[in-house]
């Protein structure tokens, strides 16, 4: 019961911050210098589709009126015509959306899992030869400018000596051969991910490790890891089962924190390996001065940012009962 | 009357003196711990270089106007080649010298970092503690927006500045990303403002009769700061990494050579295949620079946190 109305206090929140962007954006699109109508009609299109565009986004009318109509048009999913692609944005965005789900949640579950795995070996063997290469090693990965890592990875990995694909997210051949099989399919793209899985993974484990290992270290000196060694239970039992569930705590929450830098590296990422999610697509929209369909993969980034602070605060409550109340 | 005011001012000027000593026996007190700190050594070592590169890069210019990092073409060169004498580290896609623009990268990352991390901190500290001392509705309204900004990826932020105003100038990168980094450093001088808010010093200042302003500035502040301090070494590499990411997305600013731009070059002209020579130098200086930030960080943390220093004996 308490646990629902904290989900509920938390959404409420969300909304409001989501509302908050949406009117920032709202109001940056009309405060930039130049016209504010050629941001959401393409200037190649013919006079009688550029009037019925605006008449639909009400770009005639006064700014209030302009307002109301954006989030009309927001919340029925209109977002415009991409000028790239002359598809509607709404479409293309819909179609990167898994791609970045994809990536995104499998390298940050993975790296908090290896980072919370790592960091408990780790601060077992304290001031040791594995503590420290493993302290080192994260501190040294987490630093690495992700770009230039991308490129380094593909220099190596794809180019030098050939296993893995250079860009993309799957060999067309194969998806466009019938009898290619689902398990075909899905292999192809796990050959695709590889690289850009590894990439992200590098740089966000040393983070968790980190984080973990002193958390370890703080509960390791609790009394109730005493009460253990003194009721005879064994190290190991010690360790994974009575310290490293509650040491793990902060490294939920630090995953909650850097979501945001997660998915600046996220971008990143997908735009070096070309991975066609939603942050390529605003990398590239922004280059080409497509602005309907930089603005809907930057709100649709928005709520991918939100909505997963909501999962990592859920559970966050999940793990630690304190936090309901 | 007048020999009452000397004495006051006397007793201040000896208040001022000896907390001059103490701040500066609290540093090398902190200079000592810091000193057994291994990684803050090798932290050091390696900003002293990057300083000394920054330091040096206007003087390849003036040997030869060839070394300009932006404007100079080696008159026998127009492509990118290897190392020679004449070009310690190759040539770019124009034939510019790679080692100059090195040299000014270190200078631009330094600006960057150290500006964006002094206005964010500054705002940061400000804010944090206006939210913790005040209280109530200030400070529900400051926390809220600080989530509020925290939630968003500033890179991405910045790109969709860029689409809409055009090419950014780096001052206006550098102001963003201290609008965008205060929230952090604010969340924790609130807490530590508010650990500090009931201390009986404190009551005893406002007692006596300190104003609001007086109690913030010259008995909070004072407390707070070596926290602001270390947050800015962390904060100096962020502004970095964003400085450098957005740069390499091609939004930089397209008047300065910064280490990103180099990486958007080498990227963007077809050479990261070619030129390991060009690809490797910007890339292996933007993640030492951040390393070295870092692990000064870390070794901060340490000075400021007695309970880290204990059980650190490894880090």
């Amino acid at each position: 019961m308490e646990l629902k109305r904290y989900i509920g206090r938390r959404l409420v929140q969300i909304f409001v911050i989501f509302f908050v962007i949406l009117t920032v954006l709202f109001l940056l699109f009309r405060l930039a210098p130049g016209d504010p109508v050629s941001r959401m009609v393409d200037p190649n299109l013919t006079p009688e589709d550029a009037a019925l565009l605006i008449k639909e986004f009400g770009l005639d009318q006064p700014l209030l009126m302009q307002y109301l109509y954006y989030l009309k048009n927001f919340f029925t999913g209109h977002f415009g015509f991409s000028f790239h692609y002359g598809q509607p944005v709404v479409q293309i965005i819909w179609n990167r959306l898994p791609n970045t789900i994809l990536l995104f949640t499998t390298s940050i579950i993975l790296s908090a899992l290896v980072g919370i795995f790592l960091g408990k070996i780790a601060s077992w063997h304290k001031g040791e030869k594995t503590d420290i290469c493993m302290t080192l090693g994260a501190l040294v990965t987490h630093t690495i400018f992700l770009p230039w890592l991308a490129l380094i990875m593909i220099w190596v990995f794809a180019y030098k000596l050939g296993w893995f694909p250079i860009t993309g997210m799957i060999t067309v051949e194969i998806w466009l051969d019938p009898q290619a099989g689902l398990w075909t399919k899905a292999l192809d793209v796990l050959y695709h991910m590889t690289l850009p899985l590894a990439t992200l993974f590098l740089i966000h484990f040393g983070s968790y490790l980190l984080i973990m290992r002193s958390s370890m270290l703080d509960t390791l000196k609790e009394d109730y890891i005493l009460t253990g060694r003194a009721k005879g239970l064994s190290e190991k039992v010690i360790r994974d089962h009575h310290a490293a569930p509650n040491a793990a705590l902060p490294v939920v929450t630090s995953v909650g924190l850097s979501l945001a830098f997660s998915i600046n590296g996220g971008a990143l990422t997908e735009t070096v390996f070309t991975w066609p999610g939603i942050g390529r697509e605003l990398v590239f929209s922004v280059s080409h001065n497509d602005y309907p369909l930089a603005q809907a993969s930057f709100l649709l980034i928005a709520i991918v940012v939100l909505l997963s602070n909501l999962v990592v605060d859920i559970l966050y409550a999940y793990l630690d009962p304190r936090i309901r109340y | 009357m007048t020999g009452e005011i000397q004495k006051v001012t006397t007793v201040t000027t000896d208040i001022d003196l000896s907390e001059r000593f103490h701040l500066i026996s609290r540093f090398l007190e902190g200079w000592s711990i810091y000193k057994k700190s291994f990684l803050g050594k090798i932290g050091l070592i390696l900003l002293a270089v990057f300083a000394l590169m920054a330091l040096c890069s206007s003087i390849p210019p003036l040997i030869d106007p060839m070394y300009q990092p932006m404007s100079g073409v080696d008159p026998e060169i127009f492509k990118a080649t290897g190392p020679s004498i004449r070009h310690w580290l190759g040539t770019d896609f124009m034939g510019r010298d790679i080692f100059s623009q090195l040299l000014t990268g270190a200078r631009i990352a330094f600006m960057v970092g150290v500006s964006a991390a002094f206005m964010s901190v500054f705002l940061g500290t400000a804010i944090g503690m206006i939210a913790g001392y005040t209280g109530k509705f200030m400070d529900t309204f400051l926390m809220r927006l600080a989530d509020m900004i925290m939630v968003m990826p500033s890179l991405l932020v910045l790109l969709m500045l860029a689409a809409l105003f055009g090419q950014l100038s780096i001052w206006f990168i550098v102001f963003f990303i201290a609008l965008f980094r205060w929230p952090g450093v604010s969340r924790v001088i609130r807490a530590q403002t508010l650990s500090l808010k009931h201390r009986p010093f404190i009551e005893a200042a406002r007692v006596a009769g300190a104003s609001n302003l007086r109690i913030i500035f010259r008995h909070i502040m004072p407390n707070v700061l070596p926290l602001s301090f270390l947050y800015m070494t962390f904060q100096v590499t962020s502004a970095i990494i964003i400085e450098a990411a957005l740069a390499f997305l091609g939004f930089g600013d397209p008047g300065t050579v910064s280490w990103g731009m180099m990486l958007q070059w080498v990227w963007k002209t077809g050479h990261m295949f070619k030129a390991p020579y060009w690809l490797l130098p910007p890339g292996i200086c933007i993640s030492l620079i951040t390393l070295s930030f870092y692990m000064l960080g870390r070794a901060m943390d340490e000075v400021l946190d007695p309970r880290l220093r204990k059980e650190g004996t490894t880090d």
